[in-house]
């Protein structure tokens, strides 16, 4: 009896004190976050009206929806745009960033140095700047067409030839990107044990092999979770054609934010879709190797 | 044994076998230097350059002339420079560290205690990680201004706080500390606060480290609430001005003036930085939770 009442308030201890860690944030996501989303919602199925006491809504129901599918021209192109912009970068940014850490995993001299480098543009990348170096193209400065390496994609066979051509221009902007997925994968590699590598190499196996049965393997998890972030933060990028026709739709004269709001909730739909695409591609299998 | 030199994952020392690695990276850093370079030669043009087209990627002859536009237009305006770099500091200070503090709470209570609803809230912030940011601007404005935080300071401070990346982020590097040494640290009769203070925190500096810098980011760079919330010019922040004056100047010359205005704005987060990037990568290195 007396093990039982105190199990109860051990028990009641932990949710306290898990709440009240998290309520300083918890009421903020919902003031700041959860309900402008839901209001977005409720204007994403009504008509906006501006009155002298402010905003008055009218229930309309799916009208916007159908409009976007029915009658804008603009809705479809930007999405396939989006999705396509993410679906390329979201494994090439993966990639590289995979391997720049191995590298960098690897060095020992200057390797602050080499990180911080690669961290660098995280930290240059802001709002304003990018917005400017992206408006000027300066993402595509290296003019690649002018180098050998291009006329020798141009010669292989279209699916090769397009991803390829597309890591060539995009291959600033992939670096850019990857700092953050740099850092989540270094720290991945920091964890694995030593002694695993030790025995592996002891019974005779291939550096290819090592990274694919004991690094890949072992960095899944971290993978998985650079993949999300990847996602979410290409996503979000406001020079997205999605984003922008969010954006040009706001002030719509004769729907204010409902019909960019019901593109938004269209946006965080595809988002979602994506997003579960990287999780079941990425996800740990259940057959756990033993640590 | 030396064989076994060529597969080490965290050499500690030097080797000849490293070399082809730095080979590889240099070139790649190059690339992911060449728009910081750009933006510095594009400060630095004079009028003629910048109309060069296709733009050239060096200054030929550099001048200081779009900076001194800059602060040309600076004397022009209402308030001091200084001002505005002030309100930016109190602001970045206080996202920095408030807002860490409160995605490290958050993260700690959704990864490690158990009560009812932790998987609802995480979805929701799930949900909002992916809730595109420019459509959240009105209704945010709706919410800031019935709670009476229009044209207030603190108005810059507190909806940056709020970051569900960062709280995502360091919830996922908590779930690797492992629950048998938070249970040691509790027997030895620390206080929740402590656990979370000397013994997760010290775990994750990593993590942490990368979400400093990313509120570091939201807040020195962030326009939003001196655009939309604030009318009271003495509370607006930097980047703001800086966003105006560089305004400015428009069309191919404008380029050289917001060109000179990213960079001013950009040198503080170089520098703490290149100040901070010893201790951050280092304990990146060395955290590793085994």
């Amino acid at each position: 009896m007396k093990k039982q009442k105190k199990q109860t308030t051990l028990r009641t201890r932990d949710a306290l004190s898990g709440l009240a860690f998290l309520s300083p944030w918890l009421i903020g996501l919902l003031v700041f976050t959860l309900i402008p989303i839901g209001y977005s919602l409720v204007m994403s199925i009504s008509r906006v009206k501006f009155t002298v006491n402010g905003m008055e809504l009218t229930i309309l129901g799916a009208q916007w929806f159908e409009e976007i599918f029915t009658k804008d021209a603009n809705f479809l192109p930007a999405l396939l745009d989006t999705v396509e912009f993410i679906a390329f970068s979201t494994p090439m940014i993966l990639v590289a960033s995979v391997i720049l850490a191995l590298l960098l995993n690897k060095v020992t001299k200057g390797r602050g140095f080499f990180r911080a480098l690669f961290f660098f543009p995280v930290v240059v990348i802001s709002g304003p700047v990018m917005s400017k170096l992206i408006g000027n193209d300066a993402t595509m400065l290296i003019q690649a067409n002018d180098y050998g390496v291009y006329q020798i994609i141009g010669n292989l066979p279209g699916v090769i030839a397009t991803p390829l051509q597309y890591i060539f221009d995009n291959v600033v902007l992939i670096l850019w990107y990857s700092g953050v997925q740099i850092l989540i994968i270094l720290a991945g590699l920091q964890k694995i044990n030593k002694p695993i590598y030790e025995a592996a190499s002891i019974d005779g196996a291939s550096g290819w092999q090592i990274f694919w049965k004991i690094t890949f393997p072992h960095l899944k998890p971290m993978i998985l979770l650079s993949g999300i972030y990847t996602v979410v933060d290409l996503a979000g990028m406001p020079s997205n054609a999605l984003a922008k026709l969010v954006k040009n739709n706001l002030t719509r004269l004769d729907a204010p934010y409902s019909y960019s709001a019901a593109i938004s909730w269209l946006y965080s739909l595809v988002e979602l879709v994506l997003l579960g695409i990287t999780f079941l591609l990425l996800k740990e299998r259940k057959e756990k190797h033993d640590d | 044994m030396a064989k076994y030199k060529g597969i080490t994952v965290n050499p500690a020392k030097f080797h000849r076998s490293q070399i082809k690695f730095y080979i590889i990276l240099l070139p790649m850093i190059v690339l992911a230097l060449l728009p910081l370079i750009y933006i510095i030669s594009t400060a630095f043009k004079p009028i003629e350059e910048l109309f060069i087209y296709p733009p050239a990627f060096f200054v030929k002859n550099p001048t200081m002339a779009n900076f001194r536009k800059l602060f040309g237009a600076a004397e022009n305006t209402a308030f001091p420079m200084s001002l505005y770099l002030f309100n930016s500091i109190i602001v970045t200070v206080a996202v920095v560290f408030l807002g860490c503090l409160i995605s490290l709470m958050a993260a700690y209570a959704l990864s490690k205690r158990k009560f009812k609803g932790r998987k609802t809230i995480f979805k929701a912030n799930q949900l909002a990680l992916m809730f595109v940011g420019s459509m959240l601007g009105i209704p945010r404005y709706l919410v800031i201004n019935a709670l009476g935080l229009t044209d207030t300071f603190w108005v810059n401070v507190i909806p940056l706080l709020i970051m569900p990346t960062g709280v995502f982020l360091i919830k996922q590097f908590i779930d690797d500390v492992p629950d048998s040494l938070i249970e040691a640290a509790r027997i030895d009769g620390a206080g929740e606060f402590r656990i979370l203070t000397r013994v997760v925190f010290p775990v994750i500096k990593p993590a942490m480290a990368t979400v400093a810098i990313l509120f570091f980011q939201s807040a020195w760079n962030s326009v939003e609430a001196s655009n939309m919330y604030i009318n009271t010019e003495g509370y607006k922040t930097f980047a703001y001005y800086m966003n105006v004056l560089s305004s400015a100047g428009n069309g191919v010359a404008g380029r050289g003036m917001a060109a000179a205005a990213s960079l001013i704005v950009v040198v503080p987060n170089i520098v703490l930085f290149v100040i901070m990037q010893s201790r951050v990568m280092d304990t990146m290195a060395r955290s590793g939770i085994k």
